[in-house]
């Protein structure tokens, strides 16, 4: 250990290399079920150099390591170790906002760039970033990003990974590159003088390097920086609803409107999720969850730099026939919240505790893709394992969020839990297995297979994980990055 | 060399005695003319793509597969392709097995609700058009037209096209795929490979959906695609589109919530910020500079042909006489095609409105005689279904595009002028069609949502004259070198000399090498050729996929 | 012209595949899309208008020879002209149906014919027709019909009944109908009866272009001394031989298909209907008087370029693309008999859908002819009619062997069936 200490801080320097028992048990374990796993070493690089040093090092010597972006609490398991003697890398001093270019709606981001951090900076340039719905503060805008959190602007999802654009990689085996266009730029500010930037996400070749690394968990590579199409800061913004006592009657509504593209963000909450979402503590939590309907869709438009109030206007008439032809109405106001929370919580990180906790302490979240007809049957069989394990279906959230312009949807159960009661976590694990398996064989798509789904998802698609390793082997041949985790 | 019977019997086992031929005269209609469309090397007068062992007309999945296994155990090299339109899906070596995909044709599902189609390598982009319009959706067509495999161009090329703007890039709306890898096995990929549907293209995790297309696909390459979902997008027209005239003018009157025009600015300036601009407003269905590809000097005229069933080539010379002629011509200098189609009224009122702010901020303006009704729905039939694509040849018989410039349009406006004042020079020496230089042509936004621009310029040339078609070559060869000294980025004319020479039989190593090794990030064909030895063992495609052999191995490198 | 004459078009082809398609801007579903019904049916690239230049240049360049294959890929096409239509849409400059053509006299000259074909072109020169039959027994349709005999008695127009209407005793109505209502309606009318002769349209399209010269030929100096001025028939594939074909020797007269005429005398007042025909009803395009109805256009000239590599042609060449085919006076003629809904199939007009019998397929490959037939039928059905009408008797032929095969209810009716029907 000494030795390899000794390499690290010749790379990154005393200050960043960190062995502190309570520091490395705070990266031992995380809010999963994942089982806890002590690392060896944390190391803090500053600059890419540092990370390609980091990486080459781990090859030459045979240590994993799991990069580690957002600061806690985390809650996927992916950052925490499966393999003895891993050093964490902590990427989250890599925090610059490098670029951020109006004209071309990019900017060029390191991993420790939390939300928090960037949508300031962005506003006032006059751009926004097309967010997941209220990440935590500190949480990685990368890592967010290149797991493929769901954006809740399906209409700006031309690309399943949109908005992330390019990335500067070490790949697991030391070597540097860019993908998509930025492969070809040079140095970024010089190419940025002749009119070239990272946007186009696809390449370099015949690869798409970015996706090698989507949803990767850190096994394939880290990120060094980003670049990330943002949306045009709005300079109207207004927040509706369309609510119902059943799920069913909002479906087609919602596929309505994905098919004229209108609406800016646009999801279904259940009182529940959206109670979590802005109440402050449990008491006003469950007080929301009474007064709120049972089901609501949030619809957000936004009127940008062209023609804004009128572009709001007419969108608002227009949802509001939609609403009409299915019976439903489209309103500014609904009993138990209020439209500036709502808008708040939108266009906001989480406020802490983060929302998900914010009912008992702790949560665990089922989430998977399907498609925005398929979610009633999802309910039902969810609902079905809840009751059978004594979970009560009220304090379910539920959240759901059509993707890449409607062709699927991501589907989300929160489940809140005390993770300070020993009997309801265990109870809860339980639950979270069967209900997984179940929502597996009902349809659901794990396609982010942290924890227990790993095995679920590549269980299911043999000829995939026989390939994935395959490719796993090419790029990280000695096995260094996050080792365990997906199928590898 | 022609296949042994024994062989040839055996993949008439799997395909049926009618679906497939060893015949000369029929396999010579499956070898490619290097004076053609879009291929990216060349063009070399009177020179073909080598002659296949056999054709074969494979009808499903297990057919294919069956002929990949026979491939690897006999070791003979395969090419598939699905509408044969580019040398790209030709062999490149003798003895290659050809496989047809004419036959895998059907649309196999359209899920209206979620939005996305299942189909076959040929199911063209004007029948999956016309098939989704039924169900008020519609399908993105790459540039190359309706007649092309949406599969193919998705898998296996580039694939921005006019409507890129709002349905995405090719790659963009790939979702599941069912692939006979080179080896022979088959994989389906994101939610098909668990049986769980073809709306999700991605994952579980990173999936492997990185190894199958980059920024290009393997061009056949590597094994064949069966299936693929694609994305569909809104289509708020007629399910049917009324298309009336008289060849070759047809044209198509729209409801009101359409609008065609020809934007034209009084800048290059303002063109690109016209540009950014209709991307932060999010307005557009079709945006292409489309009808420049005949030339600056001569696009008004050619409109007048196109849209004038009496018309012919040979009434060019008096139009371009015609004051009325010179005056709209001078007007669409710097101009691109947008099409707006609203979901309702007001939508299409707002659309329209944001354009015109647009326009008075940016010095642009529509251009009128693109308004004349005539010529209006010609146009928004044309840039629609995107039906006349091999009007790219209608001068001389042949084109090529050099240049490319592809990036924001900041980049190819302000190169614009000095690629045409140079391919105007070389437009004197007779070799090429003297169109005004700049007979650029390419995607306003290529990608949803927008953020580059594509400049090809196109090249006419005639392939059955041998001056021409030289002469051609060496414009290509100075245009390649231009662009090379003047780091104008992603070069069309010779984009796939790495992989065809000019007797149309692959390149050796070391003209690969002489190729790849100075392209930026050169190590990822490293990468590729691991990919490609884990795929295709036994080394049975071609080398449209790029790959270099290991490097010499440097002290303390292993990683290749 | 010679094969080598279209070399060039063969080197600028676009390699493009339209020509498999109909034009893709009428593309209205999967289902009826496809225009070239050699491709259609064969699949391999070669039976395309594409694939065939490829094959040509192949032979020219003597990287092939003749096999069996060669011929099946010359002899499966039914000369429908669907791919000059769609190449036209942006290619004026290239000619594939006249180059098929061209191929097709190049393999006939080198004795590379289909046994099937011989056999009826044998019987052609022994007796002048297309239909195996004994020549005395041509003009059998007219008996008992009041009606000039041309040779004997002239007369301004000339009915011409062609070898299948004048053979296929099922379809005699149709023509003995035309003559019949002409002559009511005051033309001055003629036959020809049993002096008729075939046109040699069916022997040229299977490559024996002499033939075709010589019974062209044989027609003009019969007509030139019966003092004819103008000829009406009923048969799409004559119209096609007097129209476009027979100009190119030199001889002009006014040709008319029966539709033309009825559409004429129609809108003058001069036929009225009083009687209804409910029905619903769907028309289909012969090739030869659609697309392949334009009017012939004299053109010697040379190609030429502008702007240094633009093909063009001095003088302006006629582009015979389909616009100005024969499609709108059988629509009209069909919309103004009482009773009559007409619905349009997906293939219409210039980029109509072959029946299948043209080009001596029906001959040779009965298979692929009845296929092609089989397919329109289908069309037909999909858009709910009860009757196929056309003006063609080959058409009518053609579909009527493939309903009966298929056993299908479909009716098949001439023009001048309704026509009568509502008289």
């Amino acid at each position: 250990m000494g030795d390899k200490k000794g390499d690290l801080i010749g790379i990154v320097g005393r200050g960043s290399v960190l062995e502190e028992s309570e520091i490395l048990e705070a990266y031992s374990r995380d809010q999963s079920f994942v089982l806890p796993m002590r690392p060896s070493l944390v190391v803090k690089p500053d600059n890419a150099d540092e990370v390609e040093e980091i990486v080459k090092w781990a090859n030459q010597t045979g240590t994993p390591l799991v990069p580690v972006s957002s600061g806690p609490p985390r809650f996927r398991g992916d950052t925490v170790p499966s393999a003895t003697g891993v050093v964490i890398v902590d990427l989250s001093g890599m925090n610059r906002v490098i670029s951020i270019d109006r004209r071309n709606r990019l900017t060029v981001i390191e991993p420790g760039v939390t939300y928090g951090q960037l949508q300031p900076q962005l506003a006032k340039e006059g751009l926004k970033l097309s967010s997941s719905l209220a990440p935590r503060a500190n949480k990685s805008v990368i890592a967010s990003l290149m797991e493929r959190e769901p954006r809740m602007i399906p209409r700006g999802q031309w690309a399943f990974h949109d908005p992330l654009r390019c990335l500067e990689l070490v790949l697991p085996d030391g070597q540097r590159m860019r993908t998509g266009d930025a492969g070809g730029l040079g140095e970024l500010a010089k190419a940025r003088k002749r009119h070239l930037v990272p946007v186009a996400a696809s390449g370099p070749y015949q690869m798409d390097a970015y996706k090698l690394v989507s949803a990767a968990q850190g096994s394939m590579g880290i990120a060094t920086w980003a670049s990330v199409k943002c949306e045009v800061l709005p300079q109207v913004h207004k927040v509706f609803f369309v609510q119902s006592r059943k799920l069913e009657d909002l479906i087609d509504f919602v596929y309505k409107l994905l098919r004229f593209r209108f609406a800016d963000e646009l999801m279904i909450l259940n009182g529940a999720g959206l109670a979590s979402l802005l109440g402050d503590g449990p008491g006003e939590i469950k007080t929301l969850r009474e007064e709120l309907p049972l089901w609501v869709v949030v619809v957000g438009i936004a009127g940008r730099s062209i023609l804004p109030e009128q572009r709001v206007a007419y969108q608002e008439q227009d949802i509001s026939d939609i609403a009409q032809q299915f019976g439903l109405h489209f309103v500014a106001e609904i009993p138990g919240a209020r439209n500036s929370d709502v808008s708040k919580a939108l266009n906001n990180p989480s406020k802490e505790p983060y929302w998900k906790c914010a009912g008992k302490g702790g949560f665990q979240d089922i989430f998977f893709l399907a498609t925005l007809n398929k979610t009633p049957g999802f309910l039902e069989t969810l609902y079905s394992v809840a009751d059978a394990h004594g979970y009560p279906a009220s304090d379910i959230g539920i959240y759901l969020q059509p993707v890449h312009q409607g062709t699927g949807c991501h589907c989300e159960f929160i489940l809140p839990y005390d993770p300070g009661n020993p009997r309801e976590a265990a109870a809860l694990r339980e639950l979270f297995a069967e209900a997984s398996q179940e929502l597996l064989n009902r349809g659901g798509f794990f396609s982010r297979p942290y924890g227990i789904w790993a095995g679920l998802a590549y269980n299911r698609d043999a000829q995939s994980t026989i390939m994935l390793k395959k490719i796993k082997s090419i790029f990280d041949p000695n096995n260094v990055m996050n080792p365990g985790k997906l199928c590898f | 060399m022609a296949l042994s019977r024994e062989l040839y019997q055996v993949l008439e086992d799997i395909v049926g005695p009618e679906n497939i031929s060893d015949d000369p005269a029929l396999l010579d209609s499956y070898r490619y003319p290097l004076t053609h469309t879009a291929i990216h090397l060349g063009p070399f007068y009177r020179k073909y793509t080598p002659r296949g062992a056999a054709v074969l007309l494979p009808g499903s999945t297990e057919e294919v597969q069956a002929i990949v296994k026979v491939c690897n155990k006999h070791m003979i090299k395969f090419k598939a392709s699905s509408t044969f339109w580019s040398a790209m899906g030709y062999p490149s070596y003798d003895n290659t097995i050809q496989l047809d995909m004419r036959r895998m044709d059907k649309i196999l599902e359209i899920d209206e609700k979620n939005m996305f189609a299942v189909i076959e390598p040929y199911a063209i982009g004007a029948v999956l058009q016309a098939e989704a319009m039924k169900k008020g959706l519609n399908c993105h067509i790459h540039g190359s037209g309706s007649s092309c495999s949406l599969l193919a161009s998705a898998t296996s090329f580039v694939g921005p096209g006019p409507d890129g703007l709002f349905l995405g890039l090719a790659n963009e709306n790939m979702l599941g795929i069912e692939w006979v890898m080179p080896n022979g096995e088959v994989v389906r990929t994101g939610s098909l490979g668990s049986g769980l549907g073809w709306f999700c293209g991605e994952g579980p995790g990173p999936g492997i959906r990185s190894i199958i297309r980059g920024f290009q696909g393997a061009m056949g390459s590597m094994g064949v695609f069966t299936k693929i979902a694609i994305k569909l997008h809104p289509w708020p027209g007629p399910s049917q589109l009324p298309v009336e005239g008289i060849p070759p003018a047809y044209r198509t009157t729209l409801p009101d919530n359409f609008r065609v025009y020809t934007l034209a600015f009084k800048t290059w300036q303002g063109w690109s910020d016209g540009c950014h601009m209709i991307w932060d407003a999010g307005i557009g269905y079709i945006a292409h500079r489309q009808f420049n590809m005949f030339g600056r000097d001569l696009k008004g005229a050619m409109i007048k042909i196109l849209t004038d069933p009496t018309k012919t080539l040979s009434d060019m010379e008096e139009l371009l006489k015609d004051p009325k002629v010179q005056k709209m011509t001078e007007a669409m200098q710097r101009d691109f095609q947008i099409v707006l189609a609203g979901m309702t009224q007001r939508d299409i009122e707002w659309q329209d409105k944001a354009l015109d702010k647009i326009l008075a901020e940016t010095g642009g303006y529509k251009v009128e005689e693109m308004n004349e009704p005539e010529i209006r729905d010609w146009a928004l039939l044309y840039l629609i279904r995107l039906g006349h694509k091999n009007l790219n040849l209608v001068y001389g018989g042949g084109y090529d595009g050099c240049f490319g410039m592809v990036g924001p349009p900041d980049f190819g406006a302000s190169h614009i002028e000095e690629v045409s004042d140079f391919k105007r020079e070389w437009e004197k020496k007779g070799a090429i069609v003297t169109a005004g230089g700049d007979c650029t042509m390419g995607g306003i936004g290529f990608m949803g949502g927008g953020g580059l621009t594509m400049w090809e310029n196109f090249t006419h040339f005639d392939p059955a004259d041998r001056e021409s078609t030289e002469g051609t070559y060496e414009f290509f060869d100075a245009s390649y070198k231009y662009g090379v000294k003047h780091s104008l980025g992603y070069s069309l004319e010779r984009l796939m000399s790495f992989a065809r020479g000019a007797d149309g039989m692959a390149t050796s190593d070391e003209e690969k090498e002489r190729w790849l090794a100075g392209a930026p990030q050169a190590f990822m064909f490293q990468y590729q050729r691991k990919i490609k030895e884990l795929l295709d063992p036994n080394d049975l495609g071609d080398q449209t996929y790029r790959w270099l052999k290991p490097p010499k191995k440097k002290k303390g490198q292993d990683r290749f | 012209m010679a094969l080598e004459d279209y070399r060039s078009d063969m080197e600028r082809c676009s390699q493009c595949s339209y020509c498999k398609w109909i034009p893709l801007d009428h593309i209205k579903s999967w289902r009826f899309a496809k225009g070239c019904p050699s491709i259609a049916y064969n699949n391999f690239n070669s039976y395309s208008a594409r694939g065939r230049f490829a094959v040509a240049l192949s032979l020219l360049n003597g990287e092939s020879g003749y096999t069996e294959r060669v011929r099946d890929i010359v002899f499966k096409c039914v000369t429908c002209g669907s791919c000059d239509v769609s190449d036209k849409i942006c290619r004026y400059n290239l000619e594939p149906l006249e180059m098929m053509r061209e191929l097709r006299f190049t393999l006939v000259e080198d004795g590379q014919v289909l046994p099937q074909h011989m056999r009826i072109i044998e019987h052609l020169r022994e007796e002048d027709n297309m239909m195996l039959e004994p020549r005395a027994s041509r003009g059998d349709w007219a008996e008992g019909l009041d009606v000039k005999h041309i040779i004997s008695e002239p007369a301004e127009v000339l009915f011409y009944a062609g070898c299948r209407f004048s053979y296929d005793k099922a379809l005699w109505p149709a023509i003995r109908g035309a003559v019949a209502i002409l002559k009511k309606a005051g033309v001055d009318i003629g036959i020809m009866g049993r002096d008729e002769s075939c046109c040699g349209v069916r022997a040229y399209d299977m490559g024996f272009k002499d033939e075709f010269t010589r019974f062209a030929q044989n027609a003009i100096e019969a007509w030139r001394e019966a003092g004819v001025k103008t000829v009406v028939t009923s048969c799409a594939d004559g119209f096609h031989a007097f129209m476009r074909l027979s100009p190119r020797l030199g001889e002009h007269f006014e040709v008319l298909h029966t539709v033309q005429y009825l559409d004429r005398l129609i809108k003058e007042g001069t036929i009225r209907f009083s009687k209804s025909v409910p029905m619903r009803v769907t028309y289909h395009d012969p090739c030869r008087l659609g697309r392949g109805g334009e009017p012939y256009v004299p053109w010697e000239g040379k190609e030429e370029k502008l702007k240094n590599q633009i093909v063009i042609y001095v003088p302006r060449k006629p582009r015979y693309n389909g616009a100005w085919g024969i499609y709108d006076p059988p629509r009209e003629i069909l919309k103004s008999i009482p009773g009559i809904e007409l619905v349009e199939m997906e293939r219409i007009r210039e980029y109509s859908w072959c029946c299948g019998a043209g080009g001596g397929v029906r001959e040779a490959y009965p298979e692929f002819s009845n296929w092609t037939a089989t397919e329109r039928v289908e069309e037909a059905k999909a858009i709910g009619a009860e009757a196929m009408v056309t003006a063609c008797g080959w058409c009518e032929r053609n579909f009527l062997d493939a309903i009966d095969a298929a056993s299908e209810k479909m009716a098949v009716f001439d023009i001048i069936d309704l026509v009568q029907r509502a008289i």
